[in-house]
């Protein structure tokens, strides 16, 4: 049979592939053509067909099912929508206990024993398989059970094992704390120890140089004391402080008193000279000659004395206004005294007189 | 709406107290779906049906991820016994598992679980128990505990509750108070345990002695240990079971790691029934009973006396485990130290 499809006869030579895909226009124009022919020849079959003939006058043909029933006829199809929609996850139902219906006719019968089966035979297998399935069923759960409890007592006896080491653990600790306390407390023991000795050391070194230091000190105090003049002699401080002091102002007024007498003395003498000298002064001329003899003499004595009784004067003057002071304080003592300083100034004046005399 | 049931009596082997299982990783969804009807029925079956589910840790973890720990917080509080008492169940068995222990603390359902600790039906109550015992078990569980002020409530407990429920209660208390001991401390949980030192089941003397171990880790702990409990660990050394020993003898390790406690337990002549324990080779309470003598030997008096049972010792290095023969040689070690 002839398949356009399948390639018959040589296939080197058929070479046949169009050149382009799209139809050239010449093909274009062939298959218008073709169909204008195909149309062409349908109408004129379509006028060839027999066709009812037309109605008689006054009838009309109309169109009537012939059928059994009768149908609707319309353009509108009838259309009915319906849905259908698998259900998710529909369980498959367990398998329905199946009991056919009854269905023809009675008949009885009668099955004596031994007839059908041998129940202890038959029933053998299916026991081995309900009895089997109890006792794997048992089995198995036993199994689980006797799993757990081995689990348990293997568990229990590492247990043991770990309790044992973590005791032994805490008795290790416990040792290496003790033994660190009592570290301690011997160090602690051995420093106090070693600070106590250190103490005495110090203590010993200590006492011996301040011994060594308070050995010189009594004798170092005592000449320190007996140089600044704390041990005396009570007598002689006394002699010294009380004593000698009156002495030598009893000696100074005894002098004063004397140096009083000698310018009383002396001031008598200047005044007698003086007079003397007015007196003599006024004596007729022929005294002038022994006279100015002894004016020169009492002149020459008068200025020595003058100036001797000046120099004492002063002084004496002095002496006089603080004897005078002393005297108003003692002045019974002072007067006896004056007169024994004037009886001793005149002796001493007239001594001092003859001395001047001499010199002269 | 249609049930897939065909006729109305249910064939001989289907359980009707449990809802029908969906196939694959449908299951545990519908479960959860079924949970939260407003049916009473529907959520007893949806229950029974999870609680079977749940011993396979697979479903476990998907249950955990799809977030039933939720739904079955809400529960816990149902008005129905059953209701609580197969929520509690469920928890237990998820908490059996490592997964369903994570996502227990993640969720933080034992604050939730607090609440039903004064539930009426016993069942409940030791559901409860259970879950907080396996919870303590883990790290972060007993911290949890602890956060959540448990241990007062729990130690209250130990006076009032029945046997069973008492020996849950211990396991737990020992477990959280492994973390921290302070709180318990502060309750008065010693006298207490001192209590039931004395009382006529092994478990519970073993387990309260282990309580008392645990609190002896501590070092608040020890004091309170040295001063009230040593002459009744010192009687329980002497005990018939050897569980009861092995606890006693570990809380008097750690009892005697103080210099007080080691006093009081030489005053309660605690030396002989330790040198039994050691010298019997097949105990368990072997390795606390040679740490014990070990703490003990390092008092004057107590050394003088073991010097005389050096051998002892010296047996038990030929002991196949490798923890009792490193003991023994410290032991040893201490016993012939001489002060310098």
């Amino acid at each position: 049979m002839y398949d356009r499809r399948v390639v018959r006869g040589n296939t080197y030579a058929l070479q046949v592939t169009p050149v382009s895909t799209q139809p050239s226009p010449f093909e274009i124009q062939r298959q218008r053509e073709a169909r204008k022919r195909a149309l062409a020849r349908k109408r004129a079959k379509e006028q060839i067909q027999p066709r009812t003939p037309e109605p008689v006058e006054g009838r009309e043909h109309i169109h009537v099912q012939t059928e059994l029933y009768l149908e609707e006829i319309s353009d509108r199809i009838i259309e009915v929508d319906t849905e259908c929609q698998t259900d998710a996850f529909l369980d498959r139902p367990p398998t329905p206990l199946f009991i056919p219906a009854k269905t023809g006719k009675d008949v009885a019968t009668q099955i004596e024993e031994g007839e059908l089966f041998d129940f202890d035979v038959e029933v053998k297998p299916i026991l081995e398989v309900l009895v089997g399935k109890t006792v794997e069923q048992a089995l198995l759960e036993v199994m689980e059970e006797e799993e757990l409890a081995q689990l348990w007592a293997h568990q229990r006896a590492y247990a043991e094992l770990r309790n044992a080491e973590l005791a032994e653990v805490q008795r290790l600790e416990e040792q290496d704390r003790r033994y660190r306390e009592e570290k301690e407390r011997r160090k602690l023991q051995h420093m106090k120890m070693l600070q106590k000795q250190k103490e005495t050391t110090e203590k010993i070194a200590a006492r011996a140089f301040a011994q060594r230091y308070l050995d010189d000190l009594i004798p170092s105090v005592f000449n320190n004391l007996r140089e600044g003049g704390f041990f005396y002699d009570p007598i002689e401080k006394d002699i010294e402080t009380e004593f000698l002091p009156w002495l030598m102002t009893e000696v100074e007024e005894t002098l004063e008193r004397k140096v009083l007498g000698r310018t009383i003395l002396d001031s008598l003498i200047c005044t007698v000279v003086e007079k003397r000298l007015d007196a003599f002064s006024h004596q007729p001329l022929s005294d002038q000659t022994e006279a100015p003899t002894e004016e020169s003499r009492s002149t020459d004595a008068a200025p020595q004395v003058a100036g001797e009784t000046d120099t004492a004067d002063q002084p004496v003057a002095e002496k006089e206004e603080t004897d005078q002071s002393v005297a108003e304080e003692q002045p019974s003592r002072r007067i006896s005294f004056q007169l024994e300083k004037s009886d001793q100034a005149g002796t001493e004046d007239l001594e001092t007189e003859k001395q001047a005399g001499d010199l002269a | 709406m249609a049930h897939a049931r065909i006729s109305a009596s249910l064939p001989p082997d289907i359980d009707p107290t449990k809802a029908p299982i969906a196939f694959g990783r449908r299951a545990l969804p519908k479960l959860r779906e079924e949970l939260h009807s407003p049916e009473l029925l529907t959520q007893q079956r949806a229950l029974m049906a999870l609680c079977d589910l749940v011993h396979d840790p697979e479903n476990v973890y998907q249950a955990i991820e799809i977030g039933f720990l939720d739904n079955l917080k809400t529960l816990l509080l149902h008005r129905d016994s059953t209701v609580r008492q197969k929520t509690t169940e469920i928890l237990c068995i998820m908490a059996m598992h490592n997964v369903g222990r994570q996502g227990l603390i993640q969720n933080g359902v034992i604050s939730a679980l607090t609440e039903l600790l004064d539930d009426p039906v016993d069942i409940c109550r030791k559901n409860t128990h259970q879950i907080f015992e396996m919870m303590a078990k883990l790290y972060e569980g007993a911290v949890d505990i602890l956060r959540a002020g448990l241990i007062p409530l729990l130690v209250f407990k130990l006076e009032t509750e029945p046997d069973e429920i008492q020996e849950l209660i211990l396991d737990t208390l020992s477990n959280s108070l492994r973390v921290e001991a302070s709180e318990a401390l502060a309750t008065g949980a010693v006298i207490i345990l001192k209590e039931k030192l004395t009382h006529s089941s092994v478990a519970i003397r073993s387990k309260a002695a282990w309580v008392l171990l645990e609190i002896g880790t501590h070092a608040e702990g020890k004091g309170v240990l040295c001063e009230e409990v040593t002459p009744a660990l010192v009687s329980l050394l002497e005990d018939s079971d050897p569980q009861v020993q092995a606890s006693a003898a570990g809380a008097l390790m750690f009892a005697t790691v103080k210099p007080q406690g080691r006093f009081s337990a030489l005053a309660a002549e605690a030396i002989p029934p330790l040198l039994k324990l050691v010298a019997e080779e097949t105990i368990k309470a072997r390795l606390s009973a040679i740490k014990t003598l070990t703490m003990l030997a390092e008092l004057p008096e107590g050394r003088k006396t073991l010097l005389d049972h050096i051998d002892t010792f010296q047996q038990c290095l030929n002991d196949p485990c490798e923890a009792v023969k490193r003991a023994a040689k410290i032991a040893i070690s201490v016993i012939k130290w001489k002060p310098c």
